[in-house]
C-alpha cells in the first residue's frame, strides 16, 4: 500500500511505514514502525496518525489493538485483483485522492486483461523448503490465468499452500517459475517434468512485481504475458 | 508368531507402504524420491527411538528423550540461524548448535554437586527453554524464511535434494550408524545403571564416564537427525516405552526394538501425512496425532 500511496502522490502524508516497504527508494527513509507481520503499536501511536492502513490477514492483531485506541483504520485484504482495485479506489477516497486512485485503477484494469490464448500449465514456486506455491485465492493466480497460463495448483483454496513434490511431478507443468534464488534443475526425481525437459524454467522474474498488490503488478503481468507467448 | 518377527514385519509393511502409496504414479524418478524419504524415515525414526531408549535407561527416567536434554533445541536454533543468515549449509549449523548446546549443558551440569544425571536433565531443560526463545526471536525477525523455520521445528521428510545434498546426507547416515553401533555396545552397562546409579557404581560401572559418553553420543545423533529432517517430536519419548512393554527391560533387546519400531512408526506416519492431503503436512504433526491415541490404548489394555 505504501507503493499505492506514492503513486497517488500522497507520499508527503505518510508518517511511517514497515521495514518491508522498500519501494520506491524514498519509502526507505520514512520512520519504521516494525516489520510487516509485527508492527509495534507503541511506535504507530507515537506517530499520531490520522489513519492507519492495515493489511489482512497478517496484521489482524495490530488492527484490533488500534481499534481499542480509537485510531482510524483502513483495512485492505488483497486476495483477488478485484479486492486490490476496490482497496485502491476506497483508499483514494479516504485520503482525498479519488481522481488519482480512479485513474490508477483504470490504468491497471486496462493493462491486466485476459489475452485469450490457449493456456499453458505452470507451476510457481515461492520457497523450496517446504515447497510453497500459490493457490486459487491469490491475485497472482488470476494474473497467471489472464496472461495465458494455468496454475497447476489452482484447485487448492489456500492462497499460499505448501505442497508435496510428488504432486508437482504428477501434475507435470509445461512451465516452471521460480521466485527464490535456489536452482531446481538437478533435483532428484524432477528431470522428467515437461518444463525441465524443455528447459522452460524461469528464474529471473521480479517477485515484487508479482506478489505485491500494487501498481507494479502491471510490469509483472507484462513479464508473464511474454513468458506464455 | 514371535514378537521379533512381528516387529520386523511391521517395518517391512511400513517400507512397502511408503514406496507404493503416494500421489504420483510409480516411475523410476518417483521411486528415487520415495526411497530418499524411506531412508530418511528409517534413519530419523530409528535414531530417535533408539536415543530415547538409551537416555531413558541412562537417566532411569521415563520422561527423558533427546529433546529434554537441549541438543535438539540447540540443533533447531543452529539450523534456524543458518536459514536466516546464509541459507545453505544448514546441516552444519544444526549440528554445531546441538553440539554447542550439549557442551554447555554438560559444563553447567558438572559445575554443581549432586548426581550428574539429575543435573544434566535440569540443565538440558533450562537450555531448551533458552534455545526455544532464541528461535522465536529469529522467527519474529525473519521474513519469508518463517515457513522454513516452522517446518524445521515440526519436522518433515519431504526434503528435496539434489545430488550434492544427497552425498552429504549419505555421509551423515554412515556416521550415525557408527555411533549407533558404539552406543549399542553399552547395553549391559545400561542394564546395570537402570537399577540405580549407586548400585551401578558398586558393581564397578564408571557411571560418570558412561553418562558423559552416552550423553554426547546421543546429542550428536540428535543433531544429525534435526539437520536432515527437523525436530520430529513424540517418537523419542514414546517408542522406547512400547519397546520395553514388548521386549522387557533388557537393553540387548529393547534397543534394537526401539530402533525398528521408531523407524516403522515414522514411515507409517509419513505415508499418511503425504496421502491424506495434497498439502505438505509436517510429519511431526502426524506422529503425535496418531501416536497419542495408540499409546493410550496400549496403556489402558494392561
Amino acid at each position: 500500500m505504501t507503493e499505492v500511496i506514492f503513486t497517488l502522490g500522497a507520499q508527503d502524508d505518510l508518517a511511517g511505514v514497515t521495514t518491508y516497504c522498500d519501494y520506491p527508494d524514498a519509502a526507505r527513509k520514512l520512520p519504521k514502525v516494525g516489520d510487516f507481520s509485527n508492527p509495534s503499536l507503541e511506535r504507530i501511536v507515537g506517530l499520531k496518525p490520522d489513519l492507519v492502513i492495515v493489511n489482512l490477514p497478517e496484521q489482524n492483531r495490530i488492527k484490533t489493538e488500534l481499534e481499542q485506541y480509537k485510531i482510524q483504520v483502513f483495512v485492505t485484504e488483497p486476495e483477488s485483483l478485484a479486492d486490490i482495485y476496490r482497496d485502491i479506489t476506497n483508499l483514494g477516497g479516504r485520503i482525498g485522492r479519488q481522481r488519482a486512485a480512479d485513474s490508477l485503477v483504470a490504468y491497471m484494469r486496462k493493462r491486466i486483461r485476459p489475452t485469450g490464448r490457449k493456456p499453458k500449465s505452470v507451476y510457481i514456486e515461492l520457497s523450496p523448503r517446504p515447497l510453497i506455491t500459490i493457490g486459487r485465492n491469490n491475485f497472482l493466480n488470476e494474473m497467471v490465468g489472464m496472461a495465458g497460463g494455468k496454475n497447476i495448483f489452482d484447485d487448492l483454496v489456500r492462497p499460499y499452500p505448501a505442497v508435496n513434490q510428488e504432486e508437482v511431478i504428477k501434475r507435470d507443468p509445461e512451465i516452471i517459475i521460480i521466485l527464490h534464488p535456489e536452482g531446481i534443475k538437478d533435483r532428484i526425481g524432477w528431470r522428467k517434468i515437461e518444463a525441465i525437459r524443455n528447459d522452460r524454467v524461469y528464474t529471473d522474474l521480479n517477485q515484487d512485481q508479482l506478489l505485491r498488490p500494487g501498481p507494479r503488478l502491471v510490469y509483472g503481468f507484462q513479464a508473464l504475458e511474454k513468458l506464455f507467448e | 508368531m514371535s514378537k521379533t518377527t512381528l516387529v520386523v514385519a511391521l517395518l517391512a509393511v511400513a517400507v512397502a507402504a511408503a514406496i507404493f502409496i503416494g500421489p504420483a504414479a510409480l516411475s523410476a524418478d518417483v521411486l528415487q524420491i520415495r526411497l530418499n524419504r524411506v531412508i530418511l524415515g528409517i534413519f530419523a525414526g530409528g535414531i530417535l527411538g533408539f536415543c530415547g531408549a538409551i537416555l531413558q535407561g541412562l537417566f532411569n527416567n521415563p520422561l527423558v528423550e533427546p529433546y529434554t536434554l537441549g541438543s535438539a533445541s540447540g540443533a533447531a536454533l543452529g539450523a534456524a540461524l543458518g536459514i536466516v543468515t546464509i541459507g545453505f549449509l544448514n546441516p552444519l549449523f544444526a549440528f554445531a548448535g546441538s553440539l554447542g548446546v550439549g557442551l554447555l549443558v554438560f559444563v553447567i551440569a558438572r559445575s554443581h554437586a549432586g548426581a550428574l544425571q539429575d543435573r544434566l536433565i535440569l540443565a538440558g531443560v533450562i537450555m531448551s527453554f533458552l534455545c526455544s526463545s532464541l528461535v522465536m526471536i529469529i522467527m519474529v525477525m525473519s521474513g519469508r524464511e518463517l515457513y522454513e523455520i516452522l517446518y524445521l521445528l515440526m519436522g518433515y521428510l519431504g526434503v528435496i535434494m539434489n545430488p550434492g545434498q544427497r552425498v552429504i546426507a549419505i555421509a551423515i547416515l554412515v556416521l550415525s550408524l557408527a555411533i549407533v553401533i558404539y552406543l549399542y555396545r553399552h547395553h549391559r552397562e545400561l542394564d546395570i545403571l537402570s537399577q540405580g546409579a549407586e548400585t551401578a557404581s558398586g558393581l564397578g560401572v564408571d557411571t560418570h564416564r558412561l553418562s558423559r559418553n552416552l550423553f554426547f553420543a546421543t546429542a550428536l545423533l540428535t543433531g544429525f537427525v534435526v539437520s536432515l529432517v527437523g525436530a520430529i517430536g513424540f517418537v523419542g519419548l514414546v517408542i522406547p516405552h512400547i519397546a520395553k512393554r514388548l521386549f522387557g527391560p533388557k537393553h540387548l533387546r529393547n534397543l534394537p526394538a526401539s530402533f525398528i519400531l521408531g523407524a516403522a512408526f515414522l514411515l507409517l506416519a509419513d505415508t499418511l501425512s503425504r496421502t491424506i492431503t495434497v498439502y505438505e503436512l509436517p510429519v511431526g504433526v502426524v506422529t503425535s496425532l496418531i501416536g497419542v491415541p495408540f499409546f493410550i490404548y496400549l496403556y489402558s489394555k494392561r
